[in-house]
């Protein structure tokens, strides 16, 4: 079986409010264009410039640049991407090994004012947990010296559907209620940029829903919302502007449709269960419906750029040899697979 | 929409948190087991017919278990976990991504342990030496000593508790050995330990002699007590700033 790199696609417009740029700019990169032309409309909220983090020997960000305004900005990638490492360096937690980061054009680090600026609900699940939802979000509104605090944190609590009069303490809450307190602590200064890790896991259906839709509520209002998921679904229904990392790299920025186009204009890896593999696989390399392919005892796995075209010719393909199609089964029709794909575009 | 945070709202604001945080009943059961522990022997002292000098043996005991066991351990156990705890446990962000000063909340937990380790000493080291029949200098001695020891020892704790993992392994490896040990029987070393000065308060305010490693004049004892808890807290503010936060 021959594997051949697939030709680059021609990179898609990239998204308003995002701009990225490839470390060495001879490389081609989805979305990249000059780093002297700001493509958004607003002030930049949020900037890294060449961040790299190492510990150790493991470098967890790797040499990368963006600048972000206003609005919702996924960050999607894999389990151990290097999503909450930059989000940590955006808020300051850790320094990078090389490279700045900003947010509203200062180390949040070292600098309080950004502090009380900036919204995190960290990935972590740890809260005071001997605290009730209401204390917990009025000890956030406290620290960061809320007006009318504590009904700022009756508002942000019904915000999440929270009751900020139930005593229970948060240690006995679910996950998804935790997850909520987080989200209305990281919501109660009303900042200015929201640092979301994850925001949406352990939610029900509904909740996401009304999340999603709180979240582009604030975007409307000229916030920054910078929200890492590694579920693709999620990031199409935050309709957002999406950075893919991968491997500690910024693969891909683009909004979310020219991810999805993306997906589908790389090449697919398809089995096709059949009776007489052997036949199957000479008459697709024969017709030229096949990159490569590669047989097995009861079904061949088969190499294709064009997955709805495939779709189309394979069954009366089929039917004229007689032979039986047991199954077709798309072998790379998920995330990690895209996220490689874009990886060893970059290498 | 938000003011600044005043140093004092800061102060007051870790400490509320960080008191209720640090009093698990765990935590209290165990430590005032150990209060417990000197209260009993000051019992047997008073009891006991072999006991010539009540009033002075109760001091050595109050020296022997009660500076060297009870001030350093509870101080240790709730000073490093007030920050120590959250860093830990992932918590510290909470307030470490505040418009707060490193300061306020370094000083925030530093009372906050103060809160707890006070009463939980000096009660059960004054109760103490009142059943084994101090005299009353001698119950004087044994709260103020106690207590600038709590005050010293609670800060070099908190700044242990945000420079080590598991600080109470190394901080009790430190109390035993170090200071249990080495101090109290070298002079050199017992200045260079918190527990030479708080036995030099015992003694001084006593008038109980407690032989070497226990001869610095009080004012000495005292000016180093709040130097080491200055200098510790200081130090603990630098660290809160630049260290890493998960």
């Amino acid at each position: 079986m021959s594997n051949v790199s697939p030709p680059p696609p021609p990179p898609p417009p990239p998204p308003p409010g995002t701009r990225i740029s490839s470390p060495t700019p001879s490389e081609p990169l989805i979305g990249a264009e000059d780093l002297s032309a700001w493509p958004g409309t607003g002030p930049v909220m949020v900037e890294a410039i060449g961040v790299t983090k190492s510990f150790g020997d493991v470098v967890a960000v790797s040499d990368v640049t963006f600048q972000i305004g206003s609005g919702v900005t996924a960050i999607l990638g894999p389990n151990g991407a290097g999503k909450s490492t930059l989000f940590r360096m955006l808020c300051g937690l850790t320094q990078p090994s090389s490279g700045t980061v900003t947010v509203l054009g200062r180390n949040a680090g070292a600098d309080r004012e950004v502090r009380g600026r900036i919204g995190l609900a960290p990935q972590q699940d740890a809260l005071f947990d001997r605290l009730s939802a209401g204390a917990f979000v009025a000890l956030a509104a406290q620290t960061h010296g809320v007006v009318r605090a504590e009904s700022r944190t009756r508002e942000v609590l019904a915000q999440v559907e929270l009751d900020v009069d139930d005593p229970k303490p948060v240690g006995s809450f679910s996950k998804g209620m935790r997850q909520r307190v987080k989200l209305a602590a990281a919501l109660v200064n009303d900042p200015d940029v929201l640092v979301l890790d994850e925001p949406l896991t352990g939610l029900d259906p509904i909740q996401r829903q009304r999340m999603i839709a709180l979240f582009g509520e604030l975007a409307e209002r000229g916030k920054c919302l910078l929200v890492s998921s590694h579920v693709l679904d999620e990031v199409a229904r935050l309709g957002s502007n999406v950075l893919v990392l991968a491997q500690g790299r910024l693969a891909a920025a683009g909004d979310y449709r020219s991810l999805r186009d993306l997906m589908d204009d790389r090449p697919h890896r398809v089995r096709v269960g059949t009776d007489r593999p052997q036949q199957l696989a000479a008459a697709l390399i024969e017709r030229g419906s096949a990159r490569g392919v590669t047989v097995l005892a009861d079904a061949v796995i088969v190499d294709i750029d064009d997955i709805d075209g495939f779709g189309r010719i394979i069954a009366p393909l089929t039917v004229d040899l007689g032979l039986r199609l047991d199954e077709l089964v798309p072998l790379d029709d998920d995330l990690e697979s895209v996220f490689r794909y874009l990886v060893e575009r970059r290498r | 929409m938000t003011q600044s945070v005043s140093t004092v709202r800061s102060v007051l604001l870790t400490h509320r948190l960080l008191v209720r945080q640090l009093l698990t009943p765990g935590r209290l059961l165990a430590l005032l087991s150990l209060g417990a522990v000197v209260v009993l022997a000051a019992v047997g002292v008073a009891a006991s017919d072999e006991v010539e000098d009540p009033a002075r043996t109760i001091i050595e005991v109050m020296d022997g278990l009660g500076l060297v066991l009870v001030v350093p351990v509870v101080s240790l156990v709730f000073a490093s976990a007030s920050l120590g705890d959250l860093r830990e446990d992932g918590t510290l962000v909470y307030l470490w991504l505040r418009p707060m000063d490193r300061l306020s909340v370094v000083a925030g937990a530093y009372l906050a342990a103060l809160t707890v380790s006070l009463p939980l000493t000096t009660l059960p080291l004054a109760a103490a030496a009142l059943v084994g029949k101090a005299t009353v200098d001698g119950v004087i001695a044994t709260v103020v000593a106690a207590s600038f020891g709590v005050l010293a020892y609670s800060a070099a704790f908190v700044l242990l508790g945000l420079m080590i993992r598991n600080p109470i392994i190394w901080g009790l490896a430190y109390v035993l050995v170090w200071e249990g040990i080495f101090a109290r029987f070298s002079e050199p070393v017992g200045n260079a330990a918190v527990r030479g000065y708080t036995r030099s308060l015992l003694a001084n305010l006593s008038d109980v002699g407690l032989g070497p490693a226990a001869e610095a004049n009080t004012s000495t004892a005292v000016l180093v007590c709040v130097f080491v808890a200055a200098g510790s807290l200081a130090m603990a503010a630098v660290r809160l700033n630049r260290m890493e936060v998960d």
